[in-house]
This record gives structure tokens, sequence and C-alpha cells, in this order.
């Protein structure tokens, strides 16, 4: 049986852990977790050309925006098949919170 | 040609100008003798305008850039092109120009933070408002001629408050305990009072901003995520060693500032712990995540990132332990202070070089 995605996947069967492998590459070095555990990936859709991806960030103040979507662009690319396109939507609704981050990050920080 | 290929090397150079002539003028501040004046001019504006220079030129310049790469809005680069240009003003002797265009910085900083509050209003993004605002307060006694006692308080207040608003936010991630927030509000409220306070009441004021200071270094010792990211490894271990020696010298600051205001001579101490031992060594953390955004400069982050923190900290140790009773190791550890820099400076070169060899990849250019 396949993994459960860390957040919504909707895209072939067989990408799906490559893709979740990607975003996990993806680190915020200021707190040491990634995109995934912080909970800042709302859902990915892969079809036809294209991959879309929603996120958010923990603060609108961040200057690292994107450096943080370049990385997803670059590590999503890599696993991707060659011509498909990758689309990232940065998404304010519903604002971040802690209970977004993974049991990891949770333990990791503490709680 | 977008407005980014031109801006951001202009903005590129203003930063750099400042910086070094900041450095420049507190080394012969510091009684540092192997400055060779070129320009005497340009040397005595360089030492009359060192805090300026460092905190509204550099500092000012450095984080109005980066909120306007977070917020996105064109009209946001007004606030860091306007200080920049103010501090090349004050080099050139026209310090009533450089004043006022400082304040006119950071009238538009404050509309670029208010943007924010609005987007998202939350304990920090306020507390980042408030820094503006406390940059601005700063500009505009600078601006009136007030002394420098009365300015330099609002000055450190802004950079501090946006370096502890920024520290909150990440405490979101922690299970943090109900007063924290509350304890650091009344901390930064006694911040605001102290540094309102200095110029009337010098002896209290003085008093009240450095027992805040060191409040707020126990609070980010007890509450900042640094604690668990130095369990961390590579960068994320790097920048919480650079945040928890940040932290002892802001409570060396603190209690420096306190006794300065009650008369012990510990004035280089107050001013410099905070300057360059807790913002500076900030900024060196931070570098390594900031320069990639907003200079779209990639950086290789390696060992090597500690030399010029650890000799950071001796120097600053030299500067501020030994040289405390005796002028010649503070000069020399002022001296070695400058000399870190640009061992630093150094560091990002080479790291944006070993990036960009290793990786083969050149970052996008957005247009901004």
């Amino acid at each position: 049986m396949d993994n459960p995605s860390p957040f919504p996947y909707q895209g072939p069967p067989q990408l799906q852990q490559p893709v979740v492998d990607a975003l996990m590459r993806v680190v915020d070095p200021e707190v040491a977790l990634s995109i995934v555990d912080v909970g800042l990936v709302f859902g990915v859709t892969v079809g036809g050309d294209t991959a879309h991806v929603r996120m958010t960030m923990t603060t609108a103040a961040c200057p690292v925006t994107d450096v943080i979507v370049e990385e997803v662009e670059h590590e999503l690319g890599s696993v991707l098949p060659a011509g498909c396109a990758v689309e990232v939507e940065l998404c304010w609704e519903p604002p971040w919170t802690p209970d977004m981050m993974s049991a990891r990050a949770r333990r990791f920080m503490g709680w | 040609m977008t407005p980014a290929t031109f801006v951001r090397p202009l903005l590129a150079a203003f930063v750099a100008g400042s910086l070094v002539a900041g450095v420049t003028g507190g080394l012969l501040r510091a009684g540092v003798a192997w400055v060779e004046p070129v320009s005497a001019a340009v040397f005595a504006h360089a030492a009359v305008a060192h805090a300026a220079l460092m905190m509204s030129g550099f500092l000012g310049t450095v984080i109005a850039i980066e909120r306007a790469v977070a917020v996105r809005l064109r009209w946001a680069f007004a606030a860091p092109f306007a200080a920049g240009v103010g501090g090349a003003l004050l080099l050139a002797g026209r310090t009533d120009a450089a004043a006022w265009l400082g304040v006119a910085a950071a009238l538009v900083f404050v509309g670029v933070n208010a943007v924010l509050v609005a987007r998202q209003r939350a304990a920090h993004t306020a507390l980042l408002l408030v820094g503006a605002a406390a940059w601005l307060i700063g500009n505009l006694l600078f601006a009136l001629r007030q002394p420098g006692a009365a300015v330099i308080p609002w000055w450190f207040a802004f950079l501090v408050l946006t370096i502890a608003a920024e520290r909150l936010e990440m405490t979101r991630l922690m299970r943090r305990h109900a007063g924290a927030q509350p304890a650091l509000l009344a901390t930064l409220l006694a911040l605001l009072a102290g540094a309102g306070a200095c110029a009337a009441w010098p002896v209290a004021g003085g008093v009240v901003f450095g027992v805040a200071l060191a409040a707020l270094a126990a609070w980010l010792g007890v509450f900042d995520i640094a604690r668990r990211t130095a369990l961390a490894h590579g960068l994320s271990r790097y920048m919480a060693v650079c945040l928890l020696g940040g932290y002892a010298w802001l409570g060396a600051a603190g209690i420096a500032w306190a006794a300065t205001a009650m008369g012990y001579p510990a004035r280089d101490a107050a001013l410099h712990a905070l300057g360059l031992g807790f913002i500076v060594s900030m900024m060196m953390g931070h570098a390594p995540v900031i320069l990639p955004a907003v200079a779209r400069v990639r950086l290789q982050f390696g060992a090597w990132f500690y030399l010029p923190l650890v000799l950071l900290h001796a120097s600053l140790l030299l500067r501020l332990g030994a040289g405390f009773a005796n002028l010649e190791l503070r000069a020399a550890g002022a001296a070695l202070n400058a000399a870190v820099l640009v061992l630093f400076a150094l560091t990002l070169v080479g790291s944006a070089i070993v990036w960009r060899v290793r990786s083969g990849r050149t970052l996008p250019r957005e247009a901004t």
C-alpha cells in the first residue's frame, strides 16, 4: 500500500513519492525543517504538462519567499517528466498555524 | 531592462559605501592610528557620522531592502534608496539634506510596514511597524539636530525591535508559555520608554533602556527556537550559534548601558556589545539566507563561516574586556573588529563562487 502523502496530492500515483521527497528536500534553514514538515505545502496537483503547488509562508514579511519558491521549482523539476512545468501559487488563506506542523516537526520543537 | 537591473547594483553600492565609511569612521574614533586620510574632509565626516552611517545608512538600507523584497511593491524600494542616498550625503558633509532624506526613507518604511500589518494582523508584524516608527523618531530627532544621546537609543530601538519581531514570529513554531508574548511586549515597551526618556532623564532613561535590553536577552535565551535549532546541523546550527552568541552580547550590552547611565565608563561596551556583538552577529547568521533573496546571489555554506564568527566574538572580548582599561588594546580590538568584517565579506564572495562552481546554477532575475 502507498504511503499517505503529508499533503493533498492529485496526479499519477507513481509520481507521488518522488514529489513528496522533492519537497522534503526544500528546507527552511532558519527552523531546520523542510517546508513539508513546517506545514507550508497545502497541496500538489500534477496533470498534463503542469504541476501546480499551493503553498504558504509563516509570515507575509518573509523576504526569502522567492528563494523558497525557486527551490520548490528546482526540486520538483528534477523529479517530474521533462517538459512538465511547475506553477507555485502562494496562498494566505487559511493562515499558517502551528497545528499545520508534522508530528516530526512538533517533536523537534518540543511540543 | 528591468528596474532591478540598475536598482539592485545601485542599492548594493549605497550599502557597501555606508558600511565602509561607517567602519572607517569608527576606526578613527577608536584611535586606530594607521588609517591614513586620503581626503581629510571625507574621513572627518565619516568619523562624525559613524553612528548614522552604520545604523541608518547601512543597516537601515539593508532592512528596508529586505522588507521591500518581502512586500513585493515597487514603491517600497524608495525607502532603501532614500536611506542609501542619505548615507552618501553624510559623507559629503551635507548632514541636513542627509538627515531629512533619512526622515523620508523612514516615512516610506513605516508605510511599507503598515501594508504588511494590513496583510497579516499579528503581533510580529505590529512590532515591525513599531520598529519602523522608532527609526522615524530617531531620524526626526537627528534632522532636528538633537544630541546623539537622544537619537542613538531610537536607532537601536529600531534594530532591536526588528530583530525581536522576527524572533517572535519564529517562536510560533514552539510550544510557547502563555506569558511569553506579554513578557516580550512589556520588555519592548520598557525599551521604548527608556529610549524616549534618555534625552530628558539620562540616568533613569539609560537604566530602563539597559535593563530592557538585558531582559530581552533573557527572553530570547529562554524562548527562542535557536536553542533547538543549535542541535540541528549545517547552516541551521551555524545560524543558531550566531543567534545565541548575539544574545549573550545583548545581555552584556544591557548591563553596560545601565552602568554607563549610572556614571561608569562603559559606553564603548554599551554601544558595541549591542551593535557588533548582537546585531552584526545576527547579520552574519542571516546573510547566507538573506543574500540570495535580496541580492540574487546564492552561497555555499561550509564550516569556514565559523571563522569570522569566532573572530568577531574574540575581537570583541579583546576590545571590551581587556580593552576596558587599556586604550591601546581597545583600539587593537576595534581594528580587529573591522578586519573581521572584511574577512566576512571575503567569505561571502568565496562562498558565492563555490556555489556557482558546484551547482552550475545561477538564480533567475525577477522584475522588481
